[in-house]
């Protein structure tokens, strides 16, 4: 049934209503704009579609046609998600995606690249993985990894390029900033535009690309970008060299007056297309309102609302149909059965809901009083996600959400707020509000965090059993002194990337007994990573999995007090020991963790030919392995592993320098041979 | 080890003042979407347009066995140099790598070409100092156990940076590398060898794993810096150990008095060939007594002859 067909309803739009003039004007000079832009095909042809006609009268205000072409590469980078590199280096961090390409077109690992923590579903399959709040909420291809750069000079964009130059593919979505301060989705892949599947394969000779898909056909004038990224199909590590936006420069005059169209039309709309359902009970209405009166419907809805729509629906709705042509004259309620969805009973209803997205859930609860009251029951949320909606959150929909959210226990606000739409006091209300019994607390990459956010977080959600604040590296460190030590049942601590003070994580692993999931990567040369390991063997024995990626100041000692961990199952101590010698601790740490998944080594130079020897025989369980870079391996030592761990699936030999070309292939003939996924470099030349 | 530790210390303490210094939106420097040609106050609003001084360089050297090494632009043997210029700074830098590593299997010249390289790669970034050229090695020092890649082996190290707004040059100097500067005829600053005994230099070093304590392993921070202002028309040469230890100082003297304000590059790259050429055929001459002969004498080493090593020679002029 299409309410949404308004070509035929548009002419009315000027009529004698009771709308603000603003919201009509805007609403028909995008479907003015569209349709020029429909016609004129060739969107190259930029005079047409910025001139518009002269005896429009909504056109003579458009943007004049001053503007040139232009392709500029990124200036600066205001956010990621991940980097490989720690944030001093530049080397595999995001800083090398501005400017020029400096790699491209040769294809390679190389260090000038932009490239990201994860690849493929590894760590999806690992002990440490957690599972999304909210699933429901997700895209087909859910966003892993972001990186949000921006340019010199606003342009309207009409083609964005991105140069892939290790393992293309990775590239899901592309935003833009608005200048009226919206986030445009300029792009989306289909599951089709996935590159193919990885296959055991990793010799096929791929190629580094510039990456850049058919953009939608907008006017939003933008110099900020943000870039998701998507790992499930990668084979290995995807890497970004640069990435070029490309369109027509607009002049400062044409600008301005979008602001303030833009401004004029959101104060008088409330939230046009916005999430929260607060528009529907503001007079003006949302879309839906409008298009139902340009189809000369008004129904009185002053008393007796439910009751009025229920009999217009039951009675006139076949009618009305077949009066405004929309329905081809069939009748509606003579042969269908008279049970409808409203008949069901609450819990029913309740179920079936529970199953939709939040989205839908505030749509379904515009449709009537009922799906209001059920749409809003605080059943359906107990588990709260914005992540996927993080361009549409602000502290309006907070507010909205901690009226109905009475028995929160799991909240993702994950990478929202990253414009300042949302506020500290909004979050702190809310979360004084709803937070005494949450339980799973996720707020990656949130840029309203402020000091007093994260001690109403310490003081409120004492019941907190996983906290996650990802990507919080702000200086001086958020997490300092006592703020959390009030969290007492911690079982997963999720710290990437994110500044603390070391008394506070000291403090708090003596707090928590039952930490079992431990996340620090690139915690940096603040924090003594020996001192850590030495606390953790004494307090967290019930340990699972540990993080350690680029730490510093490891030594063997702290991997002798790691031992005492029996449970762990997931180690991962990239570039954590560098040239250290280990003596006898990784054979400690072996034969006293047996059930260790997955250990990873990249780096750690110290390893020994004896250590590769314990890796065999103590490895039982191992299923992912990481000897990057480790210089004493040689195919024996491979041949060992391979054969005593008979779970691996995952072994990366890349930048192992000491098996020699010749014997990369016989190591893909053992790929095949044992089922496991190996991953070796080869010399990529340049081309 | 310690030496890394120091390293890494001081580039988190220096960048957690402003953390995420290359994320931020800086202006003032140009990073990125701009061509990285010398251009004199682009962008910078100088209400006195006081000359701003450049740099007129070229490089020139030569191998030590010239036929079995092909040639790779930044690199001369295990020798490598490298030149880079911005707005507010123009910095050239010379690294020698120990050759002793060879018998460990470690090619020499990968770990000098790695400092190099990636000095140039930092002089772009937004924390970039020009006044600070310890920094800048230290900064590429660090990069290098960032690599994925396993470089291993030691080099030592000279960087000079012309700051053009305040036109003095700071300089960076680990080893045996070094530079002179000539003004009307006379050296008027050179740079100290740093040595721990004979021929063994002080050196920036990533050993094996395993081999840390026996190993010489110098921090960035016994550089010797200097730090001095530049009129126009003096000639500076930057050069390996290759150049010092085998032309005496007054042909070079005269060489470099020659070619004192030219600002043709031309003549410029035969002067510096002609100095190459020159130390290139006093090294492999084994009469001559030259400056290494001497000091090994001196050391109670009976030598003659030249020394022959890898030769790079970077030879700039100033122009404001």
């Amino acid at each position: 049934m299409s309410l949404l067909a308004y070509d035929g309803g548009v002419d009315d739009g000027n009529s004698s209503d009771t709308e603000p003039d603003e919201l009509i004007d805007f609403t028909a000079m995008l479907m003015e704009q569209r349709q020029h832009g429909d016609n004129d095909g060739d969107c190259n042809d930029s005079s047409s579609w910025l001139h518009g006609d002269g005896d429009n009268k909504l056109q003579s205000q458009s943007l004049d046609n001053q503007g040139y072409c232009l392709g500029q590469y990124v200036l600066g980078v205001l956010d990621f998600s991940s980097q490989y590199g720690i944030d001093y280096s530049i080397s595999y961090t995001a800083a090398n995606v501005i400017g020029r390409p400096t790699k491209f077109p040769a294809y390679g690992d190389y260090p000038e690249t932009f490239t990201m923590r994860t690849y493929g579903d590894w760590w999806q399959c690992a002990p440490s993985s957690m599972r999304e709040i909210q699933s429901q909420n997700l895209p087909t291809l859910p966003t892993h990894d972001f990186i949000v750069v921006y340019f010199e000079k606003f342009v309207v964009p009409t083609e964005v390029a991105i140069f892939e130059t290790f393992n293309p593919g990775g590239v899901v979505r592309i935003w833009a900033y608005n200048i009226t301060k919206h986030w445009t989705c300029l792009w989306e892949a289909k599951s089709s535009d996935m590159i193919q599947p990885r296959t055991r394969s990793n010799y096929a000779l791929r190629d580094s690309r510039r990456f850049a898909p058919p953009l939608k056909k907008t006017n939003v004038i933008t110099k900020t970008l943000r870039i998701d990224f998507n790992h499930s199909q990668l084979n290995y590590y995807t890497e970004i060299d640069a990435i070029m936006l490309c369109g027509r420069t607009v002049s400062m005059r044409s600008m301005q007056q979008l602001i303030a169209t833009a401004s004029a039309s959101a104060s008088a709309s409330a939230g046009l297309q916005r999430l929260d359902g607060g528009s529907r009970e503001v007079t003006s209405g949302g879309p839906i309102t409008n298009k139902l009166r340009t189809l000369k419907f008004q129904p009185s809805c002053r008393e007796n609302y439910a009751a009025k729509l229920h009999e217009f629906i039951n009675n006139d709705l076949s009618q009305f149909l077949i009066e405004n042509n929309l329905e081809p004259g069939q009748q509606l309620n003579s042969s269908v059965s008279q049970t409808c969805l409203t008949d069901l009973p609450f819990e029913i209803l309740l179920k079936i809901l529970s199953y939709l997205d939040l989205k839908s859930l505030f749509r379904m609860g515009q449709v009537s009083r009922l799906f209001y009251d059920i749409s809003t029951h605080p059943l359906l949320y107990g588990e709260l996600s914005l992540k996927p909606y993080w361009q549409l959150t602000n502290s309006k929909l907070l507010c909205t959400l901690a009226r109905r959210a009475t028995m929160l226990r799991k909240l993702d606000l994950s990478w929202c707020g990253g414009f300042g739409e949302v506020s500290p006091t909004e979050f702190k209300k809310f979360l004084t509000q709803r937070g005494d019994n949450l339980t799973h607390l996720r707020l990656n990459s949130c840029k309203f965090l402020n000091a007093s956010c994260i001690e109403t977080v310490g003081i409120v959600c004492d019941n907190l059993i996983e906290l996650s604040l990802r990507n919080c590296a702000i200086d001086p460190p958020l997490l300092n002194f006592s703020c959390l030590a009030n969290l007492k049942n911690l079982e997963r601590l999720d710290l990437f990337q994110t500044a603390f003070e070391s008394e506070l994580l000291l403090s708090m692993l003596e707090g928590n007994r039952k930490l079992k999931h431990l996340n620090l990567a690139f915690c940096g040369v603040s924090v003594n990573m020996d001192n850590v390991a030495t606390h953790l063997g004494t307090y967290n024995t019930q340990l699972v999995s540990l993080d350690m990626w680029k730490a510093h100041f490891l030594s063997a000692r702290g991997l002798q007090s790691l031992a005492r961990c029996q449970h762990l199952e997931e180690l991962d101590l990239g570039w954590c020991l560098r040239e250290a010698t280990l003596g006898d601790s990784l054979h400690q740490l072996l034969s006293n963790c047996p059930k260790l998944k997955k250990l990873f080594l990249s780096a750690v130079r110290g390893i020994t030919e004896r250590d590769l020897v314990h890796i065999a025989t103590l490895g039982k369980n191992l299923e992912q392995l990481d000897l990057m870079g480790i210089l004493n391996i040689t195919h024996e030592r491979v041949y060992d592993i391979l054969v005593h761990c008979t779970k691996l699936q995952l072994l990366d030999l890349s930048f192992c320098d000491s098996i020699m070309d010749r014997d990369l292939d016989v190591i893909a003939d053992w790929s095949r041979l044992f089922n496991v996924d190996i991953k070796s470099s080869r010399i990529y030349n340049a081309r | 080890m310690h030496s890394l530790n120091w390293t890494s210390r001081l580039i988190s303490r220096a960048l957690r003042s402003s953390f995420s210094t290359l994320l931020d939106a800086t202006t003032s420097t140009t990073t990125g979407a701009t061509t990285t040609t010398t251009k004199g106050a682009a962008g910078k609003a100088t209400a006195n347009r006081s000359p701003r001084p450049r740099f007129v360089s070229v490089v020139c050297g030569f191998a030590k066995d010239n036929l079995r090494h092909k040639y790779k632009p930044g690199k001369y043997g295990e020798d490598s140099w490298f030149k880079a210029s911005t707005d507010t700074a123009d910095v050239m830098g010379v690294a020698d790598g120990v050759g002793g590593w060879r018998s460990y299997g470690i090619d020499p010249g990968e770990f000098s070409s790695f400092l190099m390289r990636t000095c140039e790669r930092l002089v772009r970034c937004t924390h970039f100092n020009p006044q600070r050229p310890v920094n800048l090695l230290a900064y590429s020092y660090c990069e290098l156990m960032e690599q994925k890649k396993p470089i291993l082996g030691s080099s030592t190290a000279c960087v000079l940076i012309l700051n053009r707004e305040t036109s003095t040059v700071h300089t960076a100097n680990i080893g045996d590398s070094g530079f002179i500067v000539v003004r009307e005829g006379e050296i008027v600053h050179k740079s100290e060898e740093q040595q721990h005994y004979f021929n063994t230099p002080f050196q920036l070093s990533l050993p094996p794993p395993g081999h840390g304590p026996n190993v010489l392993s110098d921090s960035p921070e016994s550089a010797d810096t200097m730090s001095f202002p530049v009129q126009e028309g003096d000639v500076i040469l930057i050069a390996t150990d290759g150049v010092f230890d085998n032309v005496p100082e007054d042909l070079m003297l005269q060489v470099l008095r020659d070619v004192e304000g030219e600002r043709d590059p031309v003549k410029l790259q035969m002067t510096a060939n002609t100095l190459a050429l020159m130390a290139r055929t006093l090294s492999l001459n084994s009469e001559f007594l030259s400056p290494f002969a001497l000091s090994a004498r001196r050391n109670n080493i009976q030598a003659r002859g030249g020394k022959p090593d890898d030769i790079t020679v970077v030879l700039a002029t100033v122009a404001m």
